[in-house]
């Protein structure tokens, strides 16, 4: 009886170390990107409005990842000497992109418009969670079609104000 | 269990009443003048290209595997002095009661708002049923997954899905350029144009023998062709109402031709 237990508990226990392991250095929802770039210094502490680098997000389907002239033209000045702004410096001497990791990956067959969404009034935060408030950005929502049926469907009113008009409708978002 | 059998039975009958389609926004037509068509199948071309339709070569299509979401037909008539020759480009008719949309058991095809009847992928399981019920035989199987070779792979729209082998496929009437137009009059605040949208088979043909429109739109010139006394609807008997009319062909001697005569 007691080695029953003894198994079960460490079962529990390796079960428990492992989820939390692969959750932390594994998951794709915080990946470790080739510059250790924070989302709180910038949009929270330095007050930056999100779509001063994301520049499209009300334009297209995009949002757009802002392109290393962007960060230079104000890394030209301030902090020069930081070993992660060095990282920067590299790539823009080397006039190459910066190979950013993207957190929220739609798959091939979703049409999602940005513009769409920002247009309604949807806040980034909805979906994104509080960026302002993390060093390491992390995908705080699933991402799975459940998810985004739960506004398509009866969820907006919180949101919007409004029913989302062809909601349901599968070609709205599939393509 | 009785219950479970009224929700499904309920289900069932939302999307198969007759003429239900009615209410919505837009009823998208397309009206085909076969006078006009001159059988170059630069349709076929636009439309392959512009939906990511893979070319499955010679011996897939002798093995009847064909992959075009549209087809000409060719008919001839007669020997050498006298000869009639007939063409009828025919794609998916997008039929206001679809036989296909009654035969899917997984509801991977059905009506959606503007009356277009349309194919969802990622339910499709491959059972081939609907291109078993469709009486026009534009239903196509993905038999394979078909690769395209370095280069040609960049030629892929982005707006439409790669779809893979066990996906039954078919022609959409080019919904994300429907879509597309959509977006911009939302962002003007305007109804959609009359012409403003155009499938790639309808800018692509040269002679402009098709025309793509709104028939709720009484201004629109589909709805005004779709008068036409040469109007007529390919296998009318079966009464599964497509959207896509034709105009007779009429020859010199004032005899009409159609392929159905």
């Amino acid at each position: 009886m007691k080695k029953v237990i003894l198994y079960i508990v460490v079962g529990v226990a390796t079960f428990a170390i492992g989820y939390n392991v692969n959750a932390v250095y594994f998951s794709d929802r915080s990946p470790i990107q080739p510059i250790a770039f924070s989302h709180k210094i910038h949009a929270g502490d330095n007050n930056i409005p999100c779509m001063y680098c994301h520049i499209y997000a009300d334009k297209s389907t995009v949002a757009g990842v802002p392109n290393v002239r962007k960060c230079i033209g104000c890394h030209k000045i301030i902090k020069q000497d930081a070993p992660e702004i060095q990282k920067l410096t590299d790539y823009w001497n080397r006039k190459e992109p910066i190979p950013w990791i993207k957190v929220h990956n739609l798959p091939d067959y979703v049409y999602f418009p940005h513009k769409r969404h920002v247009k309604a009034g949807v806040h980034c935060q909805t979906c994104h969670g509080d960026v302002a408030k993390m060093d390491v950005l992390t995908r705080v929502s699933s991402l799975k079609m459940g998810w985004c049926l739960d506004c398509h469907t009866n969820g907006a009113v919180a949101i919007i104000g409004r029913e989302v008009k062809n909601g349901k409708d599968c070609w709205t978002c599939h393509k | 269990m009785g219950k479970f059998l009224d929700k499904i039975l309920e289900r069932f009958k939302i999307y198969r009443i007759p003429g239900y389609y009615e209410k919505y926004d837009h009823k998208w037509t397309m009206v085909i003048d076969l006078d006009r068509c001159n059988g170059c199948e630069a349709c076929v071309v636009a439309c392959n290209a512009e939906n990511n339709v893979p070319v499955v070569g010679k011996e897939e299509c002798g093995n009847k595997r064909t992959l075009n979401w549209i087809r000409i037909e060719r008919y001839v008539e007669g020997e050498y002095p006298n000869v009639k020759v007939k063409f009828i480009p025919i794609m998916c008719q997008h039929c206001g009661k679809a036989p296909c949309e009654t035969a899917c058991p997984v509801y991977a095809t059905y009506h959606n708002q503007d009356g277009l009847n349309v194919q969802v992928y990622n339910r499709c399981v491959g059972t081939f049923t609907c291109a078993t019920y469709c009486p026009y035989d534009v239903r196509r199987f993905n038999w394979f997954t078909y690769k395209r070779d370095e280069p040609l792979n960049q030629q892929l729209n982005p707006d439409v899905t790669v779809r893979e082998m066990g996906v039954m496929e078919k022609c959409t009437f080019c919904i994300q350029r429907i879509r597309a137009a959509k977006d911009r009059a939302k962002d003007e605040n305007r109804s959609i144009r009359d012409g403003e949208v155009q499938p790639a088979c309808v800018q692509s043909c040269p002679t402009g023998a098709m025309t793509f429109g709104d028939m709720n739109d009484p201004d629109s010139k589909v709805f005004k062709l779709a008068k036409s006394q040469r109007k007529y609807k390919l296998l009318e008997e079966l009464n599964a109402d497509p959207s896509v009319i034709y105009l007779k062909r009429v020859m010199k001697d004032g005899s009409s031709a159609t392929h159905e005569e």
